[in-house]
């Protein structure tokens, strides 16, 4: 009798673990794709990245430009390299910082640091990286559902209680480096330059994403 | 035969459900790492204080001596008041007791978090520390430009072989949460220099549950992201999932004593989910 059950039970065993390792080998977390060779670069390839590395170059001045105008203006404020910052100072900081930038370019629009030149510059190489609207969207949809609740001007505040932080970082790796007191955000389709010490909106391109 | 099935599914039952786990211990010794994790915690909401509660509870039988924040720390915005409610508040018994905590931050932070003193973050988003013999590396995934990757390499490089090597950000490399999932262009940049130079272990948060993933290229990797928040049932155990929980908030404890790194996962409610101890390789 002993012997009759066993061997259903070892059989039951068998082929549960049959079963498991099956599931294990079938039920596979998304693989890193294996990007495809690149082909060899065309004239007019070429030309757009000469013409892309020349808009680059403008925009790199006109944020060192900004640079320089945060630096001086922070330099009127109290240092933030903390050490022991309370939240009503950051608060402080970031607010004072703000009105000042805001105060000693009052003109500012959008264009200023995101050049003609640079606009389509951006544009082109966001294009290569998401080359169509569900690329693009899959990679930022969060960013996309939280631009109906987001209404972004430049001078104005990047609200961080609704808009995301997150860049894409593969897109990251082909824009200019910005320096830390800048960064990159998207929000819908837009592109957004913000100065993150201030929270500010510094400049934005329209529907830079497809 | 139907006993059988019965003994079969018991013992599958326990394994699955972790309860063998309540019996852990941690060693305790004298020179080891000890610290907690906790993801997503930052809601002010009576869950979040109820895991700092458990956490505090652990501490007299586990006197870990700081925390690692894996992101979202302040949801919502970065007023004074967000920080009393959904940090200083919640975790005023640890910080009085003297625990540190080391934040990175999620894609709902404000980058002038950095600044926040008990973050310890010294103004950067992405900073590195030692505690022992394990070296820790903050990454902020929120942002991985060139320049960020460079210092990560750099450091990584210069930290050699002789200890641990943890990193923790925001996002996961896996991740079975079907809400977020893995970030593929994140681990496309950072495995292959983890791979390099030895990474032994990785903590992340974003999708909020709690899932303790197979080892990928001899790198542990733990997604702690339901310290405060948590999407209930939204774990989906594929095959890269060693242990999930996603039924309730829950925090990780951990202890690295030489090539030891014990953990033991508890729950809002203080039920061990998981445990277990990781031997380190050197690679």
């Amino acid at each position: 009798m002993r012997a009759e059950r066993r061997v259903p039970c070892r059989g039951l065993a068998l082929l549960v673990a049959l079963a498991l390792a099956a599931a294990y080998q079938l039920a596979g977390q998304d693989a890193v794709p294996t990007p495809a060779p690149a082909p060899a670069p065309t004239a007019a390839a070429t030309t757009a990245q000469s013409d892309n590395a020349a808009a680059f170059k403008e925009f790199t001045v006109r944020v060192e430009d900004y640079l320089t105008l945060h630096k001086a203006i922070e330099k009127k404020l109290p240092a933030m390299k903390n050490k022991e910052e309370l939240p009503e100072m950051i608060a402080a900081h970031q607010q004072a910082l703000a009105r000042m930038i805001r105060e000693a370019r009052p003109h500012a629009r959008s264009g200023d640091i995101f050049t003609p030149a640079a606009r389509g510059a951006f544009r082109h190489v966001i294009r290569g990286v998401f080359p169509d609207p569900q690329a693009a969207a899959h990679a930022t949809s969060r960013q996309r559902d939280r631009a109906k609740e987001v209404r972004l001007r430049v001078n104005g505040i990047y609200p961080d209680a609704v808009a995301e932080t997150t860049f894409p970082p593969t897109l990251l790796q082909k824009l200019p480096t910005l320096p830390d007191e800048l960064a990159y955000r998207i929000v819908g389709r837009d592109l957004i330059l913000v100065d993150t010490k201030a929270n500010l909106v510094v400049d934005l391109v329209h529907e830079a994403l497809p | 035969m139907r006993r059988c099935i019965f003994l079969f599914l018991g013992i599958l039952t326990l394994l699955t459900v972790g309860l063998v786990a309540d019996e852990f211990k941690f060693p305790i010794k004298a020179d080891s790492v000890r610290f907690a994790a906790i993801g997503d915690m930052g809601t002010g909401e009576p869950p979040q204080y109820e895991v700092a509660q458990q956490m505090l509870k652990a501490r007299q039988t586990f006197p870990f001596d700081f925390v690692i924040m894996l992101g979202d720390n302040i949801y919502g915005g970065s007023n004074p008041a967000d920080f009393e409610q959904k940090f200083a508040v919640p975790y005023k018994p640890l910080l009085d007791a003297g625990v540190k905590f080391y934040a990175s931050l999620g894609n709902h932070d404000n980058t002038n978090e950095r600044f926040y003193h008990p973050f310890n973050m010294n103004g950067d988003s992405y900073y590195t520390y030692k505690k022992g013999n394990v070296r820790f590396f903050v990454l902020n995934s929120n942002y991985m430009d060139p320049k960020q990757l460079a210092w990560l390499e750099t450091q990584l490089r210069d930290a050699g072989n002789g200890g641990w090597k943890i990193c923790y950000f925001h996002h996961p490399l896996y991740s079975s949460g079907q809400f977020h999932g893995p970030s593929l262009d994140l681990r496309k940049l950072l495995e292959p220099l983890f791979i390099k130079y030895g990474v032994d272990v990785v903590f992340s948060g974003h999708d909020h549950v709690y899932e303790r993933i197979r080892p990928q290229q001899g790198i542990y990797y733990f997604m702690e992201g339901a310290s405060g928040e948590l999407r209930p049932g939204n774990l989906a155990h594929t095959a890269i999932t060693e242990k999930g929980f996603d039924s309730d908030r829950s925090f990780v404890l951990s202890e690295i004593a030489g090539d030891e790194m014990y953990f033991q996962t508890i729950s809002r409610t203080g039920e061990t989910v998981d445990s277990g101890v990781i031997h380190r390789t050197i690679r």
